[in-house]
């Protein structure tokens, strides 16, 4: 029964949704928001929730345990003052939780972000060889979409951004797209399995 | 301690290029990309009074990127008299978003609740485009500062997608394609996006499929659409930096390969 | 007032047509006997990955990346992969460990995980906080899993599920940390990046394929038979358009 019946909600809200996507009288309409609106964001305050009390329990266990204590401490302190700010002051216009966001959260968040230009640069260095020829012609490629993205693209001849333009616009749009439709079939069929239950592995059961 | 690679100086080489061309006081010219003039055009088209969903859909990471972008297309609308308002689908986006609208309209002289109104952030993003499409203000029933929806002068006539004109997309993800998939598909309101450059190729097939109406992508977007606007702003000031960079890793993909050659020839290349 | 949105009828048909030929895979030729799935080396290099794992004695990390959410099929596509994976690290004892954004994929992954190691006939090796929540904010989520592999050098990185700008950071301090990888993900811009620094990439509807790969559950193969028939039907009607607009360049029939 544990299992039986978060499967036949499953299915129910599964009808449930994909009906309403096609009907278009009032009623359908208002059922449909209440869905969205309500039920869906009802259980989204729930997830944070979930969210808070693993993040406590986790870091707690590790401090217990004498892992990273400095930094976990940091975490609990920012978990615990960053409520604390939001419900004494608010979180909007200048109060001390924006001051927060934009002095600390923006600035850490962007550091983070940057990285990935100098994983960018280690990766082409190890790792963008001509081994064969495929791998040469994509080296071609990228070397001049890369030219082309730069302010340089007004000095180069313009055989060079066209080139790039046509390689982005024609095979590389066709195997996005091939991807894509793979991607849009596959989620199909995961999504049916799930709701007719043929699938079962997201309720912790067997399929 | 860790021993020096090669990863290591590859990593100082594009600190000391960005560094030092973030320090020159040059900004190179840019030649406006057709895409950028799609979307140029595509906010021009719109008339006066019309109103557009700006939505700030994008994390506070990528602020360096999306600012100027969403700065460039915010003053494109104030500037042309369009009525917007402001969204948010990640919570990161909420206050960065409010922020940009309300410097943007004090440069303009527009009036909030008149001429814009920040809405603000909505959790689960499939849920809140489609619950949007049947009712804007059953969506979010007060804005970001507190007020009723009805309060607002410029929404009395504005509850689904079919009394706007389009919706913006300020993203660095694949949240536009959530506005794309839902928003357009079930409800017809035109998309566009201000994206990360990271992310621009990935929309491709939805703007030839004229499932995006356009996209203005990355710092290079930015400085174009600056260029069309005839301003300044933090797109073309980083387009040196960008280029420089771009030229760095060039040169690491040349080296790179010389090496492996170089290794392949003398018989220890094979990896 | 009609009850039916009238824009939405060709969606309806094709999503009709879609389900039909899935039902009719899944319950009828699902009893067929001939069901065959290409080899996929990523998956075959999976009980390598935990089989290194194990012998040094290290972690194996498995992440779903930030993108996606429960209701996303990747990721329940991604769970799949979970069981198959902490079904193996239950039997060769090897620590497997679960970061995520996302308190409910969290609390979806503790189950799928006890569940494969009490299938695997060890559920006292299972440890609930080995599946955990880290930040629902893309870079601290990145900077947590990134200080993770730093810190605690698995052996092995799973990297499957919807990633974004995070892919590249994470299967970077992957290589650096020497880690063998294997990566997949329904996002096409960063597959670029996962084939350039992973080991192994499922790419896109490889992804979805797998659970029925790994479990050679027979309706779970028919289904991938399913995805084959609409991806010939596609290609058909392509190919069909594509004549003839070549023919009849005014013709406006096949946009739908």
């Amino acid at each position: 029964m544990s299992r039986r019946l978060p499967q036949i909600v499953c299915l129910l809200f599964g009808l449930i949704m994909f009906t309403l996507y096609f009907l278009d009288h009032p009623t359908a309409k208002q059922i449909n928001t209440l869905i969205l609106v309500d039920y869906w964001q009802i259980i989204f305050a729930f997830t944070l929730v979930v969210g808070v009390i693993s993040f406590i329990r986790n870091h707690v266990t590790a401090i217990s345990r004498g892992n990273d204590r400095l930094y976990r401490l940091l975490s609990l302190f920012g978990v615990v003052l960053m409520p604390i700010l939001a419900l004494i002051w608010g979180i909007k216009g200048d109060s001390p939780f924006m001051w927060v966001f934009e002095n600390v959260q923006v600035p850490l968040q962007s550091t983070v972000f940057s990285l990935l230009a100098f994983f960018v640069a280690s990766a082409a260095f190890r790792g963008f060889h001509a081994r064969s020829g495929p791998a040469a012609v994509l080296l071609i490629a990228a070397f001049l979409t890369i030219l082309s993205r730069s302010s340089l693209e007004g000095l180069l001849p313009d055989f060079i951004p066209d080139i790039a333009v046509w390689v982005r616009n024609n095979p590389s749009m066709a195997a996005r797209r091939a991807i894509l439709i793979g991607i849009g079939l596959g989620s199909l069929t995961t999504s049916l399995r799930v709701i007719l239950g043929i699938e079962r592995t997201w309720l912790g059961g067997e399929k | 301690m860790t021993k020096i690679t090669s990863r290591h100086y590859v990593f100082a080489g594009l600190f000391a290029v960005v560094t030092v061309s973030m320090m020159l006081n040059y900004s190179p010219d840019t030649v406006v990309s057709a895409e950028t003039q799609k979307m140029y055009d595509f906010v021009e088209s719109l008339p006066a009074g019309s109103t557009l969903i700006i939505s700030f859909d994008h994390e506070a990471s990528s602020l360096p990127e999306i600012r100027p972008l969403a700065l460039a297309v915010l003053r494109h609308a104030f500037r042309n008299d369009i009525k917007l308002i402001g969204t948010a689908l990640l919570s990161e986006g909420t206050g960065v978003g409010y922020r940009l609208m309300q410097q943007t309209a004090n440069e303009f002289n527009k009036s909030y609740g008149v001429d814009y109104v920040y809405l603000g952030f909505k959790p689960q993003y499939i849920a809140a485009i489609l619950s949007m499409g049947e009712s804007i203000s059953r969506t979010y029933p007060v804005d970001y500062l507190g007020k009723t929806y009805s309060e607002h002068p410029m929404l009395k006539d504005i509850d689904t997608y079919n009394d706007i004109a389009g919706v913006i997309s300020i993203a660095d993800g694949s949240l536009t394609t959530h506005w794309i998939e839902y928003g357009n598909a079930r409800f017809g309101v035109r998309i566009s996006a201000a994206l990360t450059a990271a992310m621009v190729t990935t929309y491709d097939p939805y703007l030839s499929s004229g499932q995006l109406e356009a996209i203005v992508g990355g710092l290079r977007g930015a400085a174009e659409y600056e260029k069309l606007l005839n301003i300044g702003g933090g797109g073309k000031r980083g387009m040196l930096a960008q280029t420089a960079s771009h030229l760095y890793v060039l040169i690491l993909v040349i080296a790179g390969n010389v090496m492996y050659f170089r290794r392949r020839s003398s018989g220890r290349g094979n990896t | 007032m009609t009850w039916f949105a009238q824009d939405t009828v060709l969606t309806l048909i094709a999503a009709i047509l879609s389900i039909a030929i899935v039902l009719y895979t899944t319950f009828y030729k699902s009893k067929d006997k001939k069901i065959k799935i290409r080899e996929i080396a990523g998956l075959r290099a999976v009980e390598e990955a935990i089989g290194r794992a194990t012998e040094m004695a290290r972690p194996l990390l498995y992440t779903p990346g930030w993108g996606g959410d429960i209701q996303r099929p990747t990721t329940i596509a991604s769970l799949n992969i979970l069981s198959y994976v902490a079904q193996k690290t239950a039997q060769y004892d090897c620590d497997l460990i679960f970061p995520t954004h996302d308190p409910v994929i969290m609390a979806v992954a503790q189950e799928v995980m006890k569940e494969a190691y009490a299938n695997a006939g060890f559920p006292d090796r299972y440890r609930e906080d080995n599946a955990f929540y880290v930040s629902s904010s893309q870079f601290g989520y990145a900077a947590s899993v990134e200080g993770l592999i730093s810190r605690r050098k698995p052996a092995s990185v799973f990297l499957l599920g919807t990633f974004e700008a995070e892919s590249l950071i994470l299967a970077e301090t992957g290589n650096i940390n020497k880690a063998i990888q294997i990566a997949g993900t329904d996002s096409t811009i960063q597959l670029s990046f996962f084939i350039v620094a992973c080991d192994y990439v499922l790419i896109g509807e490889e992804l979805f394929a797998a659970s029925g790969y790994l479990s050679g559950d027979r309706s779970i193969l028919a289904s991938v038979k399913a995805q084959d028939i609409l991806k010939v039907l596609i290609a058909i009607y392509i190919l069909i358009a594509v004549l003839w607009v070549t023919i009849d360049p005014s013709s406006a029939w096949w946009k739908l």
